[in-house]
């Protein structure tokens, strides 16, 4: 105790020294922090033009903070939310990575801004009359970024390096399952022969959706220890609008442009492309100018941006639905019912009273604040090739009183409390809704589904789950209901192919990829038939014909079409390809085409001067009044003593 | 004859032990530290099991998620799940979890494709920068402001400061961090935005020099702030009540019968002893740094560990997240043991024991 007093007696003197001091000198430093965050931002914010008067509404806002280094020439766009998982394109799953694999390898065709194939790395292409035989005409006189030549031999090897290697077919496998021989005679010919007629081949190397072309000359020492290659030798050798030239692991990818693109330069010098984890931070970066681009917002945040100025919005068609499964009776493939799924859903007659029980257009309404069409096909309109939509007078409306005579005409009786009961086992109607925990739109739709199906006699719980989980149990079938969403590439083949008998579970209840355990033999004649249809309208006509057999078996029940909602700085042109239609609502949009088209409006020059001078000037001098306060301090402690 | 004797032996034994405790102390200190070891040694055990089964037993189809929305086929699902090792039964994945923890392997992210000690490298820089910066600056508020309002409880300062602080701690973080995004990035009536909205640099900007830091610097305001704002209170709270409960000690008394200035009563005499329980806080809170702070990653896009593990929960990546809970767990238990071994220096009452 003693101890401890003498020390504590002997320290006051010299804490009370340095106190006045500290606090002030910490005060200070504060504040020039404070003021370093409003330089730099004020500094990049202050554009001088030789026109002061003709400043736009978007530049004259702080918002162009942070462009001064791009001085117009650099592109800053919103990566995809699920990020890069890596930049190995064999091994790759993750939206943000694929957009990259777009933008920096080249694939045999690419999708056009009409939606359909067209050239790219091959020029023409020729069939076989078997069917069977594909001969591409490779463009000749293109280079790889570093200037080896870019050949048909670089596509063979990549073709044939994923039909022979298990860790090249990770990602891609599937699309060349038919591949039977790949070979390229000469510099300037692809041949690919498959084991049977396969009509979705000009699909299965587009952009993004399909197969990237690699460089041999790089990845073939790489083949021993493909899994755990990270391809992340900057500038990563390719081919395609853009190079990367820098990756930061979920931060942002940095590309150059390839002057000499086979499409025309880009007309940015670099791109940026950014990782925001909420879509609130990437709005609030574009609304403060520190991004360009963002695709994908959602409804609320659309809606605020539309009103924003030095912001321009854009609706395009969407590529994807969401909806409700309703399981028919989880079996497999020998027709051995698995899972805890309600028995009472096997009946079409209670799945039909069910989707006549939902209001879609509310949901359009209210979920999606109006921004996307009642769904009907399922098949996403972003393809228009292959949109399909029900015969006048067979659309399923919303109809509670036909859901209710139909389920009382069922017998589906009314039990207590209004609940309908099962007639075959005499249990009352309670179905299970999964939903994703971690998705706002499934939230919405819960109350809305359970308000509706409540009206008809049956009594919904709600279970919010997250995606694997609910993933885990789809696969068992241990669900009765589910909020589902899916987005489709332009081939429709694995968007059908999972409603397949042949993705339904194996006779131990694993393995399979079904979507919702549908399996109709109808179906699955018409599903060979359109692999094997080499006319394009021919292949229309037949998945319009396997879209009305799902439509009419109420297994996936479409709630709508969600356009791709973007939002772009107004210091940007001629990102949004196609031509709007008579409601101002554009075609399906791609990054591959956005980020090669986008032109700066104007050039700006900005320098460091204006408030940012000042902002620096007060913090300096508010550190010099501190130290000469130290100073002044210091200097009378003796007398003050 | 036998009580001399008696007496003399037991003189012999207190003489014997008595002088071995002054002349010895650093046996009873090995001895407290190999306990509080084997302790560490044993939660850390506990927690790795723990950490497996629980991520283990979650309901979960990784493989079904990691590609969901790609053109996959059954074989290529069979094929993954036994690349990942999701073929085995429980208890051998256990043994070569055990197995590669117990030589220093903490595995291969499914979802990144590399190793999981690379990515919680990679991670831990910027968690490192974000929690330590706030935690610094919330410990030095915090504990200022105890201090001044417990010796003056139920002062003006006193009830701005505790409620103020309250408040802050219980707006939900997320929210916070939304609120001073939209004000401090993007603006608001006549305020300018003058900050960055997410990320932990500016990408157009040199990534090397001065200009990088003071970019990072920008960055790092907004995240550091909502982190102070939602966690000073902790400090405030603690101090304050300790320094209220030591203001009745007698040896304060002692110190103003002195002569002693209030002030120096207050820091240096309360402040001491009242330092105790806030100690215990800061250590703990020193072993949760590492694990960042899984919100205010989000709201701000910042690339920590917090955000790491959140990314690996999606699907569930397993191995990061048992390496990312290994991570986490040994730096809880090394900080809880520093804070043992800190306690015998700062209370000689933890030193009689």
């Amino acid at each position: 105790m003693t101890a401890v007093e003498d020390t504590a007696a002997t320290a006051p003197t010299s804490t009370l020294r340095v106190r006045g001091p500290r606090a002030v000198l910490a005060f200070a430093i504060a504040c020039a922090m404070c003021l370093l965050g409003l330089t730099g931002s004020a500094a990049a914010a202050s554009p001088s033009r030789a026109s002061p008067a003709s400043v736009s509404p978007a530049s004259a806002s702080p918002a162009t903070a942070s462009t001064r280094s791009a001085a117009g020439k650099t592109l800053r766009v919103a990566m995809d939310s699920s990020g890069v998982d890596t930049l190995n394109p064999f091994v790759s799953y993750f939206n943000g990575s694929l957009d990259l694999f777009g933008a920096i390898y080249p694939t045999l065709t690419v999708i056009e801004k009409n939606g359909k194939p067209g050239p790219y790395l091959a020029t023409s292409w020729s069939l076989s009359k078997d069917h069977r035989t594909w001969t591409f005409k490779i463009r000749p006189g293109l280079k790889w970024s570093d200037g080896k030549p870019l050949t048909a031999a670089d596509a063979a090897w990549t073709f044939h390096l994923i039909m022979t290697n298990d860790v090249a077919a990770t990602a891609n496998g599937t699309l060349v399952s038919h591949f039977e021989s790949v070979s390229a005679p000469n510099p300037t010919t692809l041949v690919i022969t498959t084991n049977q007629p396969q009509a979705d081949l000009t699909y299965v190397s587009v952009p993004i959706y399909g197969i990237p072309i690699v460089p041999e000359h790089i990845w073939k020492s790489h083949v021993k220890g493909l899994k755990s290659y990270q391809n992340d030798s900057f500038p990563v050798v390719g081919y395609g609008p853009w190079t990367l030239t820098g990756y930061k692991t979920d931060q942002y990818a940095t590309l150059d442009a390839n002057k000499s693109f086979v499409f025309g330069a880009p007309k940015y010098g670099h791109l940026i492309e950014r990782l925001y984890k909420t879509s609130d931070s990437a709005v609030a970066a574009l609304r403060s100018g520190q991004l360009d681009y963002i695709s994908g917002v959602n409804a609320t945040e659309f809606t605020s941006l539309r009103r924003t100025s030095g912001v321009h919005t854009v609706q395009a068609a969407g590529n994807g639905w969401n909806g409700l499964e309703l399981n028919p009776g989880a079996r497999t493939r020998g027709g051995k019912p698995i899972g805890t799924g309600n028995p009472a859903l096997k009946d079409p007659v209670l799945r039909r009273a069910i989707a006549l029980s939902i209001d879609k257009k509310t949901l359009v309404g209210k979920v999606l604040d109006g921004y996307g069409t009642v769904g009907q096909g399922y098949l996403p309109p972003a393809w228009s090739q292959w949109v399909w939509k029900p015969p006048p007078g067979q659309e399923q409306k919303y109809d509670p009183h036909k859901a209710n005579q139909l389920l009382d005409k069922a017998g589906y009786r009314r039990g207590r409390g209004g609940i309908r009961v099962d007639p075959k086992n005499g249990k009352p109607l309670v179905l299970r809704l999964g939903i994703h925990s971690d998705e706002s739109e499934d939230a919405a739709f819960a109350p809305y589904i359970a308000g509706w199906l409540g009206d008809i006699g049956i009594k919904v719980v709600i279970h919010p789950m997250s995606m694997s989980a609910l993933n885990s149990d789809l696969g068992k079938g241990d669900w009765d209901m589910l909020i589902d969403a899916w987005t489709s590439g332009p081939d429709p083949t694995y968007m059908l192919g999972i409603q397949s008998c042949t993705t339904l579970p194996n006779e131990q209840g694993t393995g399979g990829n079904t979507d919702s355990f549908f399996c109709d033999p109808r179906y699955e004649k018409l599903f060979g038939q359109q692999q094997s249809q080499f006319d394009p309208e021919q292949r229309a006509r037949i998945v319009g014909k396997m879209q009305k057999i799902l439509y009419d078996a109420d297994v996936d029940i479409m709630f709508y079409n969600k356009r791709q909602k973007i939002a772009t700085s107004s210091k940007v042109t001629g990102m949004n390809t196609g031509t709007p239609d008579a409601q101002g609502f554009y075609p399906a949009q791609s990054s591959f085409w956005s980020y090669l088209d986008a032109a700066p409006t104007a050039q700006r020059h900005y320098s460091a001067g204006g408030i940012g001078l000042w902002f620096g000037i007060a913090a300096a001098v508010i550190v010099l009044g501190a130290g000469a306060a130290i100073i002044r301090h210091r200097a009378g402690v003796d007398d003050r003593e | 004859m036998s009580n001399p004797v008696i007496t003399t032996e037991r003189a012999a034994e207190v003489e014997a032990r008595a002088p071995k405790r002054r002349r010895s102390p650093g046996m009873p200190w090995a001895r407290y530290l190999a306990g509080k070891l084997a302790a560490a040694v044993v939660s850390f055990a506990v927690t790795l099991v723990i950490g497996f089964v629980l991520f283990n037993m979650m309901p979960s189809d990784p493989v079904r998620t990691m590609t969901r929305g790609r053109p996959v086929s059954e074989s290529q699902l069979a094929h993954l799940r036994v690349q990942l090792g999701l073929d085995k039964p429980l208890w051998l994945r256990f043994l070569d979890f055990v197995n590669d923890t117990l030589h220093g392997h903490l595995g291969y992210s499914w979802e990144y494709q590399r190793s999981v000690a690379s990515l919680t490298l990679s991670h831990i820089g910027p968690t490192l920068l974000l929690m330590g910066t706030s935690f610094a600056i919330s410990v030095v508020i915090g504990l200022w402001l105890g201090q001044r309002s417990g010796w003056r409880a139920g002062s003006v300062f006193d009830r701005i400061t505790s409620s103020t602080s309250l408040t802050l701690w219980s707006v939900p973080t997320f929210w916070l961090g939304m609120i001073l995004l939209m004000v401090c990035s993007v603006g608001i009536g006549p305020i300018h935005g003058f900050l960055p909205a997410g990320g932990m640099s500016d990408p157009s900007l040199p990534q090397t020099g001065f200009t990088h830091y003071v970019d990072v610097a920008r960055h790092l305001v907004l995240p550091a702030l909502t982190m102070v704002l939602v966690t000073y209170a902790q400090y405030v709270t603690i101090m304050r009540s300790s320094i209220i409960e030591e203001k009745g000690s007698p040896y304060l008394l002692t110190a103003r019968a002195k002569g002693l200035r209030d002030a120096h009563v207050r820091r240096g005499h309360a402040l001491p002893n009242a330092m105790l329980p806030s100690v215990t806080m800061i250590f703990m809170h020193l072993g949760m740094l590492i694990s960042g702070a899984v919100t205010v990653e989000a709201v701000y896009s910042w690339p920590g560990l917090g955000d790491l593990t959140y990314e690996a929960l999606k699907i569930p990546d397993l191995p990061l997240l048992q390496g990312t809970f290994i991570v986490f767990s040994a730096s809880v238990i090394i900080m809880n043991l520093l804070a043992d071994l800190a306690y015998r220096f700062l209370d000689p009452r933890v030193r009689a024991q």
